[in-house]
């Protein structure tokens, strides 16, 4: 494969079949490059010329697709002539291929290789364009609305309605739960050495922060799912809270999600608890169990005040009132102080996405282009939720106990939590680390993944949309410019999670909260992301990385600092550098790689001084010590 | 939006706590403080018992001490000392609080009971007495210092003499004359400040001969010729005294065309390509009716000295490019944005505001238009002439960034510093009247270095490992303007410095002997401003040098960059047909690369409403393939890959900086892991120099800021002190003014941009 060289990008397998092996093998290495470094529409890499040393494979079933393997599972649906139109340059005439898992394009019309590798969970829309009777050049086809920041339009021949099969098929397999079909992690074969799955252990990870101890206790109350049908089985509360006290508690909060512990400060036993909003409703209902189980929060440590911060605006959590929900009051909570947060909706949220979209793809908008930034108020939200972070990070660190909550508690609470944990807890900033956080705060804690990206489904008007995860990886990626020696992975990470959030190929993102997911058996039927990752992840280290343990990260939430994420958002325009790594990762690996080579060389050195045999300088002339010599002249001045 | 609330943890610690006793005796020995008076510089005034302010809000932090006014400086001279910051470099003529008079903008007093406020010039009178004293200074600063316990007269005397001084009458008076003057007095030493003008000093100066010769070779620019004509300023007051034009033109007839030309400025070159296409800098013609045959006659030379006798293409700077006033505007807005308004305030509507300012835009401008003339000479291989009607500014900006972008020997340092010193100090850039150095004429104002060293930023900022130095390095050379003692900064043409130090020496009776000026240093003798230390702040680890290691498949490489003359010709050869008179032929087609683009094109229908430009195709096409580091960079320009060069214009905000953060954090990383390799690299050497050189110890040697600890492999970690600011730092540097609480954003209402003068004045009583 000629995508990449390196003995780093070796995934290791195991071994069953040495002849599938290998097939497999240069199979994976092919889609771990297109999921992770998206290949542009119009693509300049010699992604052609792979064919030609894996000529030999002719058990391959797509012979036409003989350079983009298939995944283990991965079965061919369709293949069609067909003009892309790219948005950049020209029409480009060429073959699409249709997978159960992917849309993948090669032209056919010049030796110069542009490619489309698309998952097809990352479409949200498919759409005819044109007519039969439509003038014009290529004016008949379909226009393909991704969820990662970009549309394709594809032409085809006016004759026969030829389009009709491939638009059903597209729309077949980029839609399966909307055909009654399964989502292709279902359906993959994918085999890895580690189990992602074992990842995140919620005992584990709650033993590492020293839990239980005589303040919280863990509570199997929610095993079956009886007490929170969105909340994971393993529940830390406080000691004193008694069962009873738990089910109370339910009555009185949203969808039963009552506060629980999700992270505890070792020093001064200060936490973070999550919940949903008080069913306070339009005539102010009081819940004394409620009431007492917040106090019992706060005395767990001494906190004098309980902080609660309640992510919405003041008036969204006012306007919820009518809808049965609210805010703890002053009256009823007198030991807590209530703090809102300004943060705004999944509605906003997908609103503002949009309009970025729209001034980012196909074209950067150029003549005003700061002050359309500005309108899209992207950057506007992603500074609240980050300020909001910081000031939950900030008040815990003080050593005071705070509760987090929104409406629901599984969408602006998961931000606010999973940041405020970033900032505190250095453990969450290591590679491992980071998935696990994401698994608890995001995955078990019920962040409704189904909902807000849509996998697998049709209604692409649905209103339960919304970036919310792809903002807090964006606050992650706030966070590591500002602190780039912090984080032990990469931007690349990041990029990949995304991908994968949409691609359907692992079940980490599937379905809304862990119950469903139980009884989907994505566990045993799915490969998990961490799987895949954890498979190599020298490609997702930052070599920058400082261990730092007990740092508190605060990052500058202003304006002057935080920058719209071009790597990601603008990443398909071919007027921009499309590069696997930043230049100073690379530099730096490169300097690392010397170094080592240096310590050997001079170990070499010293082992053969030293060495009874070894006579004299004068005796140098031996091939052993001549070589280094030679090179250091060679190196004199690099720097 | 951002409430005080939110904001507080986000710059919480970044003063580490204070050992403060909060009533801090005003009553303090007064002997000991004395100013550190460097040669020739003479105390005008002082007071003693001021507050020099800290915080913004409260006084707790503030210092107590002298603030004394010399010829060259406002000091401030404290017994207590602010927060231990080691990393703070140390100036060697400038004292921790000191600020140069050349820096400082606008001295501005107020009287906080009675309400008043008056901006000072020179020799004006005060009617009320001071509270206090706000200096707004040019690289952004805005220092304060209060007088509650000062005496009224000795506050009011020493904000005149402030104000007064800053205002210098006359050129001599920068203190740079004195300090230089001084040494040709008393010991007939050669070096009495430790200045070695030139001499010592690897970065050619350009005013001699000689230095062009070098600079001819080293571009193969075989068909030009060094031209003596202007020894003694006899035929042009700007230019310099030797400069390089074609072989072809004689002196005869260059001395008859000189007339025609706008202050007689003879057409200059700047730079050839490898492909033998010349970059030239030219004035209007001032002479219409000549006019069309000079133009004809300069264009026909440069076509001959052309080794394909390609045709000149003239690029008119004026009409494509903003004027110097315009440049001047966008930065007092944009410093209003960044350091005058609130921080909150100003954080809602940032990004609309910075791009009314029109900075960025201005930044991209020159950027593009640079690309533009790199597309000539690299894709078109004609020569280029950049018409300006004096020659003086924007030429400046586009030769210096042309060559920067296709030349890799300007992003190193020496090559870096020898183009500033080619094309803007000996070309003429008038840097007296554009620093406005004598606050004379505010029309003539203008920060287009400045506007240059963003744009050169922006390319570091893109290819950071294609320069040999860093942004630290950048951002002084821009402070070091604000510092009157480099001949690199004070005048506006070498001629101007000639007269100016004939002048000065026969009025202080100093005998200049062979040379032709006073020995002014120039900024590139970086140890007149920094130990050796602290000048390793401008060492790029990252840079990937024309001799380089770097790993290939597990092998130590070593590159050199050649420009291969080879490569070139054998790419020139399928030229389209001459351009006549710049005009682009119909069937330009890009023979030089294979470009994909080109074949896509050809059979397919056409996607894009507007076709592509030929520019855009080579840009695009460079974009398309992998960046040589040491062959031609082009900037990325979409606006969305521009950014705000965030330490020079946010290092004194404190609500900026990020405690422990900023790409500093990584720089520390990577130059520890540098220095350790440098030192496995000397003690490889050892084991070949057998007989065992002089020992010297590493550390010395060191060219990195930060060096490895004895035990490598582990990485020291980051100091303390880093923050986004560093090497900067913005306590004591950044007081936005506050009058009994009130912001003074409040009581210059209406005040748009900085602090404008007319407004000011309008609201004083």
């Amino acid at each position: 494969m000629t995508f990449r060289r390196g003995s780093g990008f070796h995934l290791r397998l195991l071994r069953e079949n040495s002849r599938l092996n290998a097939a497999l093998e240069s199979c994976r290495k092919v889609n771990a490059v297109m999921a992770s470094a998206p290949i542009a529409p119009y693509n300049s890499s010699p992604l052609g010329n792979s064919s030609s040393q894996n000529a030999s494979r002719e058990s391959l079933k797509m012979e036409p697709l003989a350079d983009v393997t298939l995944l283990p599972g991965e079965e061919r649906v369709i293949d069609k002539d067909i003009i892309y139109i790219c948005p950049y340059n020209a029409a480009v005439k060429g073959k699409v291929f249709i997978t159960n898992y992917r849309l993948y394009f090669k032209n056919t019309d010049s030796e110069t290789p542009v490619t489309l590798n698309i998952p097809l969970g990352v479409i949200s829309r498919v759409e005819k364009m044109g007519g039969a009777s439509s003038r014009g050049e290529n004016s008949y086809g379909l226009e393909i609305t991704c969820k990662d920041m970009r549309n394709l339009r594809f032409a085809l021949k006016q004759e026969g309605h030829s389009r009709r099969d491939i638009f059903e098929i597209i729309f077949k397999y980029a839609f399966p739960l909307s055909h009654g079909m399964q989502l292709f992690a279902f359906l993959s074969q994918e085999k890895y050495e580690e189990n992602g799955w074992n990842v995140y252990e919620a005992l584990e990870e709650y033993r590492r922060q020293g839990l239980p101890n005589n303040e919280w206790r863990v509570t199997f109350i929610n095993k079956n799912y009886e007490l929170c049908d969105t909340y994971p089985t393993i529940l830390v509360v406080p000691y004193k809270a008694t069962e009873d006290d738990l089910r109370k508690v339910a009555t009185f909060r949203s969808r039963c999600r009552i506060p629980v512990m999700s992270w505890f400060h070792k020093e001064n036993h200060a936490v973070i608890t999550r919940c949903s909003q008080p069913l306070v409703g339009m005539s102010g209902k009081r819940n004394k169990d409620d009431e007492r189980y917040l106090d019992l929060i706060r005395e767990a440590n001494g906190t004098t005040k309980l902080t609660i911060y309640d992510a919405r605006p003041n008036v969204n959590a006012v306007a919820n009132k009518a809808t049965g929900g609210g805010y703890e009051g002053d009256d009823a909570y007198q030991n807590a102080e209530l703090v809102f947060l300004d943060i705004h909706n999944i509605h906003v949220m997908r609103e503002s996405l949009k309009k970025l979209k729209d001034i980012v793809y196909p074209n950067v908008e150029e003549s005003h282009w700061l002050s359309s930034l500005e309108s899209t108020h992207w950057l506007e939200h992603i500074k609240l939720v980050l300020s909001g972070a910081i000031q939950v990070a900030d008040k815990v660190s003080s050593g005071s106990s705070v509760m987090v909550h929104c409406s629901d508690g599984w969408d602006r609470t998961a931000q606010l939590t999973s940041l405020s944990m970033l900032m505190l807890d250095s453990y969450y900033r290591t590679l491992r680390g980071f998935q696990v956080l994401m698994e608890k705060e995001w995955i078990s804690f019920g962040h409704k993944f189904a909902s807000r990206i849509g996998h697998g489904d049709k209604n692409h008007a649905d209103q339960d949309r919304s970036p919310i995860f792809l903002q807090f990886i964006d606050c992650v990626w706030q966070m590591t410019k500002q602190f780039p020696t912090a984080f032990e992975f990469n931007e690349r990470l990041l990029v990949v999670i995304l991908d994968h959030l949409y691609s359907c190929r692992f079940g980490t993102f599937l379905y809304n909260c862990e119950s469903v997911r139980d009884s989907n058996n994505v566990r045993t039927k799915t490969v998990s992301l961490w799987s895949y990752i954890n498979s190599d992840t020298s490609l997702y280290i930052n070599p920058f990385y400082t261990a730092e343990s007990s740092r508190v990260l605060y990052p500058v939430a202003s304006m002057r600092h935080l920058e719209l994420w071009v790597t990601y958002y603008i990443r398909w325009n071919p007027r921009i550098q499309h590069q696997q790594q930043s230049p100073v990762e690379q530099r730096y690996k490169e300097l690392l790689a010397l170094r080592d080579q240096y310590l050997k060389k001079l170990e070499e050195l010293q082992l053969s001084d030293s060495a009874p045999s070894s006579t004299h300088l004068t005796n140098s002339s031996t091939p052993n010590a001549a070589t280094p010599n030679q090179h250091i002249t060679h190196l004199q001045t690099p720097f | 939006m951002f409430s005080g609330k939110q904001t507080k943890p986000t710059f919480k610690s970044y003063l580490p706590p204070l050992q403060t006793d909060l009533k801090k005796s005003p009553q303090l020995p007064i002997k000991k403080l004395e100013a550190k008076l460097l040669p020739g510089e003479i105390v005008v005034n002082e007071a003693n018992f001021v507050r020099k302010c800290i915080g913004a809000d409260s006084g707790q932090d503030d210092l107590w001490g002298k603030l004394v006014c010399t010829n060259f400086k406002v000091s401030f001279i404290s017994h207590n000392s602010l927060p231990q910051q080691r990393f703070q470099c140390t100036h060697r003529l400038l004292g921790e609080h000191d600020i140069p008079l050349a820096c400082v903008e606008q001295v501005v007093t107020v009287n906080d009971v009675k309400g008043k406020q008056k901006i000072l010039g020179s020799n004006q009178k005060l009617k009320f007495n001071p509270t206090e004293l706000i200096l707004y200074c040019k690289d952004f600063r805005i220092i304060r210092f209060r007088f509650d316990e000062a005496g009224p007269e000795s506050a009011k005397k020493v904000c005149l003499a402030i104000a007064h001084y800053s205002h210098p009458a006359d050129p001599q008076l920068l203190f740079g004359f004195e300090y230089v003057g001084k040494r040709y007095h008393g010991s007939a030493g050669e070096r009495v400040n430790g200045v070695d003008p030139g001499g010592g000093l690897q970065t050619p100066l350009f005013d001699c001969s000689s230095d062009w010769d070098r600079e001819i070779k080293r571009t193969g620019a075989s068909e030009w010729r060094v031209c003596t004509i202007n020894q003694g300023y006899f035929i042009s007051p700007s230019l310099p005294e030797f400069f390089v034009v074609p072989v072809s033109l004689a002196d005869q007839d260059l001395k008859q065309y000189a007339c025609c030309f706008y202050s007689q400025r003879i057409p200059l070159w700047c730079w050839n390509h490898p492909s033998g296409s010349a970059l030239v800098r030219m004035s209007n013609i001032s002479d219409p009716q000549q006019q069309r045959k000079v133009e004809q006659r300069i264009s026909s030379a440069i076509t001959k000295s052309h080794p394909l006798r390609s045709d000149v293409f003239k690029s008119d700077l004026d009409k494509n490019l903003p004027n110097i006033q315009d440049i001047q505007a966008a930065l007092l807005k944009l410093r209003q944005i960044c350091v005058i308004e609130s921080f909150e305030e100003s954080e809602e509507k940032w990004l609309s505001s910075l791009e009314s300012s029109r900075w960025m835009e201005y930044v991209r401008t020159f950027l593009r238009h640079a690309v533009e003339v790199v597309y000539m000479l690299e894709s078109r291989h004609v020569s280029v002439i950049l018409l300006e009607k004096e020659d003086r500014d924007l030429s400046c900006v586009i030769s210096s960034l042309v060559q920067l972008m296709c030349d890799p020997h300007c992003r190193s340092l020496h090559g870096f510093q020898a183009l500033i010193q080619k094309e803007w100090v000996m070309a003429g850039h008038r840097f007296l009247d554009r620093c406005n150095h004598l606050k004379k004429s505010d029309k003539e104002e203008s920060p287009l270095f400045l506007l240059f060293l963003d744009c050169v930023w922006q390319l570091w900022n893109q290819y950071p490992a294609a320069f040999e130095f860093t942004e630290v390095y950048l951002t002084v050379l821009g402070d070091s303007m604000w510092v009157p003692v480099f001949s690199t900064f004070l005048f506006n043409c070498p001629r101007q410095r000639a007269e100016h130090s004939r002048d000065f020496a026969s009025s202080k009776s100093i005998h200049l002997g062979q040379d032709q000026a006073l020995r002014f240093p120039p900024v590139w003798d970086w140890s007149q401003q920094f130990s050796l230390k602290d000048q390793t702040l401008f060492n790029n680890p990252l840079y990937v040098g024309k001799i380089a290691t770097c790993l290939q498949n597990g092998t130590v490489k070593t590159f050199t960059h050649r420009r291969s003359k080879k490569n070139y010709s054998s790419t020139v050869r399928g030229l389209p047909s001459l351009m006549r008179n710049g005009s682009l032929g119909p069937n330009d087609t890009l023979t030089r690369r294979n470009s994909l683009v080109l074949r896509l094109r050809s059979d397919l229908s056409q996607v894009r409403e507007q076709p592509e430009t030929p520019s855009e195709r080579f840009v695009r096409d460079f974009f398309s393939r992998a960046v040589d580091l040491q062959g031609l960079l082009l900037p990325q320009l979409l606006p969305s890959h521009l950014s705000v060069w965030k330490l020079y214009f946010l290092r004194w905000v404190p609500e900026a900086q990020i405690p422990h953060g900023g790409p500093v954090t990584a720089f520390h990383k990577l130059s520890v892991l540098t220095d350790e390799i440098e030192m496995l690299q000397n003690q490889l050497r050892q084991y070949k120099g057998a007989a065992g050189t002089a020992n010297t110890s590493h550390a010395e040697h060191s060219k990195m800021y930060f060096k490895a600890t004895s035990t490598p492999q582990q990485c020291p970690a980051p100091p303390e002190y880093l923050s986004s600011s560093f090497p900067f730092s913005p306590v004591g540097n950044l007081c936005r003014p506050g009058i009994l609480g009130t912001p003074l954003s409040k009581f210059l209402n209406g005040a748009k941009i900085w602090l404008s003068t007319e407004t000011l004045a309008n609201e004083t009583i």
